[in-house]
């Protein structure tokens, strides 16, 4: 839209073609781009499209011939008021009023709650605000910016102390906003650096597909804090955890704006964020020379980072027979040792072999964030793996896969840009290339992917689809915690 | 604490920057002899017939494209920007 904006304000007029679900989305992006009027026309989802073109030609061309009404010559200044206190009151009417609704029509036809994620909340008076406020020297007036020059979503770059805008209404915010939100998420004041650190991503919730946003945290303050890095991590009962994930939710909801059905559009919505999902890094677990997060994305292993991800895709995982993934290991016996070819040999046996086969199933290309048990890291450890960077490197090659199976996937139509582009190892065009060309399916390099070690002991390997180093944002999604103590 | 006292709730909600808004381009006065842009990004189950239509029911305009599966458009450049008339765009926003 911002391209559209640009456009219109040059003299140049334009016409949008949008799916009708799309409507609302379109009108707010319009507005905070400055251009309320643009003038769209909507393509159908399911009629083929030259029916669709039959339907809407004569519609496309109006818009650019028909004279502008009154309303579309207008200029004008949009700046609702913001007052600091939405309310006052006593906490049961307090309460009443954060429940709000609205209702969402087409593509929803139900009430999505204005302040919240639909639980009841904290509810956020100025004392518990500033209470709060004391989980972190910076000022409450102080606006959210991005503490370092950083990579953005789609490869735009931004500098250290630009302003974080929050999409999908480009809004910003404070230090007390923030505050405000890990108040109702239920957050300690301790936690406060960490919910900082996490807004610095703007907290995006991604497109019209099934996008998932998860955070993990790396580096003393995981123990700092108490944030459970062990058995259950990814699931309900740490405070820390818990309230942290529901933090990127309710940024989304209030700094960013995002409603379902009017801009967040994530198809069938996902799990992972109807509570907020944040977990941490086994650091204790990580074997010799293999490094956490933090010194992945060139932080020092004292320094303490969370990584912000929006993933597109799904989450699956291998979850052995009990006991299989045991007998395995020790002595080579049951039914991934015969998939291996290693019957009756003791292991360390390379468990990916057996995993990865599926990994990257139709429709699932791309890197993977691997979240392991320790005990599995260390498997690979004694097979030779000293790295991290080796096992990206051997997934990477265990990827590869024709060109001419590669063409049958989804994704790379759009990756490859319709074929128009060079692959990027070559360097050569997409269409020069033979059927016999190998491509990997995970990712453009071998350390888009990622792993992270948790602390648990039921042996279990769970892939989240997307990796932090790439892929089609080119995010940089390691925020500094330190940064916002 | 008293059920009746009352207290001051802060605003969870983000600060909208001042936005300046403006009238949208004047529109054209007919299409015979302008250059108008076709600006695709991605669905060519509609973008492709939409091509063709256009330049078989409107032979006079004179129709330029911009081509991306990418979901962002490959925009004009300056210089493309000097001579363009109009633009449609689709499949986005």
């Amino acid at each position: 839209m911002p391209y559209i904006a640009d456009l219109e304000k040059a003299g140049i007029p334009t016409v949008l073609v949008d799916f009708e679900d799309q409507e609302s989305m379109v009108k707010q992006e319009a507005l905070v781009n400055g251009m309320p009027h643009v003038r769209y026309v909507h393509a159908s989802r399911t009629i083929p499209g030259p029916a669709d073109v039959d339907r809407i030609l004569k519609d496309i061309i109006d818009g650019l011939v028909r004279p502008l009404t009154p309303d579309e010559k207008k200029a004008g200044e949009y700046y609702p008021p913001q007052p600091r206190v939405i309310f006052e009151g006593t906490y049961d009417e307090a309460h009443e009023f954060f429940s709000r609704t609205q209702y969402v029509p087409r593509p929803l036809y139900a009430p999505v709650s204005v302040y919240t994620d639909g639980l009841p909340i904290v509810l956020p008076t100025e004392e518990r605000v500033a209470a709060m406020l004391k989980g972190t020297s910076h000022r409450p007036e102080e606006m959210i910016t991005y503490q370092s020059d950083r990579v953005v979503g789609f490869g735009g770059e931004v500098k250290k102390r630009d302003l974080v805008r929050f999409q999908p209404l480009k809004r910003t915010a404070t230090v007390e906003k923030v505050a405000t939100i890990a108040v109702m998420s239920g957050c300690r004041p301790e936690y406060l650096p960490v919910v900082l650190a996490i807004a610095e991503s703007g907290c995006p919730t991604g497109t019209t597909v099934y996008n998932n946003q998860w955070m993990c945290a790396s580096g003393p303050i995981v123990k700092e804090i108490g944030m459970n890095a062990g058995c259950g991590m990814l699931g309900p009962g740490n405070p820390a955890n818990s309230t942290i994930g529901r933090a990127y939710q309710l940024m989304a909801v209030n700094l960013g704006g995002a409603v379902p059905g009017i801009n967040r559009m994530s198809s069938i919505g996902s799990p992972v964020n109807r509570g907020g999902m944040c977990f941490a890094e086994y650091e204790e677990g990580l074997p010799p020379g293999w490094k956490g997060l933090n010194e992945e994305h060139g932080y020092n292993k004292t320094d303490s980072v969370v990584m912000v991800m929006g993933t597109e895709g799904g989450m699956d995982g291998a979850q052995f027979s009990p006991g299989g993934y045991r007998a395995l290991q020790k002595s080579g016996h049951g039914g991934i040792a015969r998939r291996l070819g290693v019957k009756g040999q003791p292991g360390p046996h390379n468990f990916l072999d057996y995993v990865l086969p599926g990994v990257w199933a139709g429709g699932r290309e791309g890197a993977r964030t691997f979240i392991m048990v320790h005990e599995m890291a260390r498997h690979l450890y004694e097979l030779g793996f000293k790295s991290k960077d080796e096992v990206y490197e051997y997934i990477w090659k265990k990827g590869l896969e024709p060109l001419s199976e590669y063409r049958k996937r989804s994704w790379v139509d759009l990756t490859t840009n319709g074929w128009m582009g060079k692959e990027p190892i070559s360097g050569k065009p997409w269409k020069d290339l033979p059927d016999d060309y190998m491509v990997s399916v995970a990712g453009a390099r071998p350390n888009q992917n990622c792993i992270i070690v948790c602390g648990s002991d039921e042996e279990v390997c769970v892939q989240m689809t997307g990796g932090p180093r790439g892929g089609w944002g080119a995010f940089s999604p390691v925020y500094s915690v330190d940064a916002w103590r | 604490m008293a059920e009746d006292k009352k207290y001051k709730f802060l605003n969870p909600v983000g600060t909208y920057m001042p936005v300046k808004t403006f009238p949208l381009a004047p529109r054209l006065d007919r299409l015979d002899g302008k250059e108008i842009w076709i600006s695709i990004t991605g669905e060519p189950d509609f973008t492709i017939p939409l091509e063709r239509r256009l330049k078989m029911d409107y032979p006079n305009v004179n129709w330029k494209v911009k081509k991306t599966y990418w979901f962002v458009q490959d925009p004009l450049t300056d210089e493309e920007m000097k001579t363009a008339d109009g633009l449609i765009q689709g499949i986005c926003w």
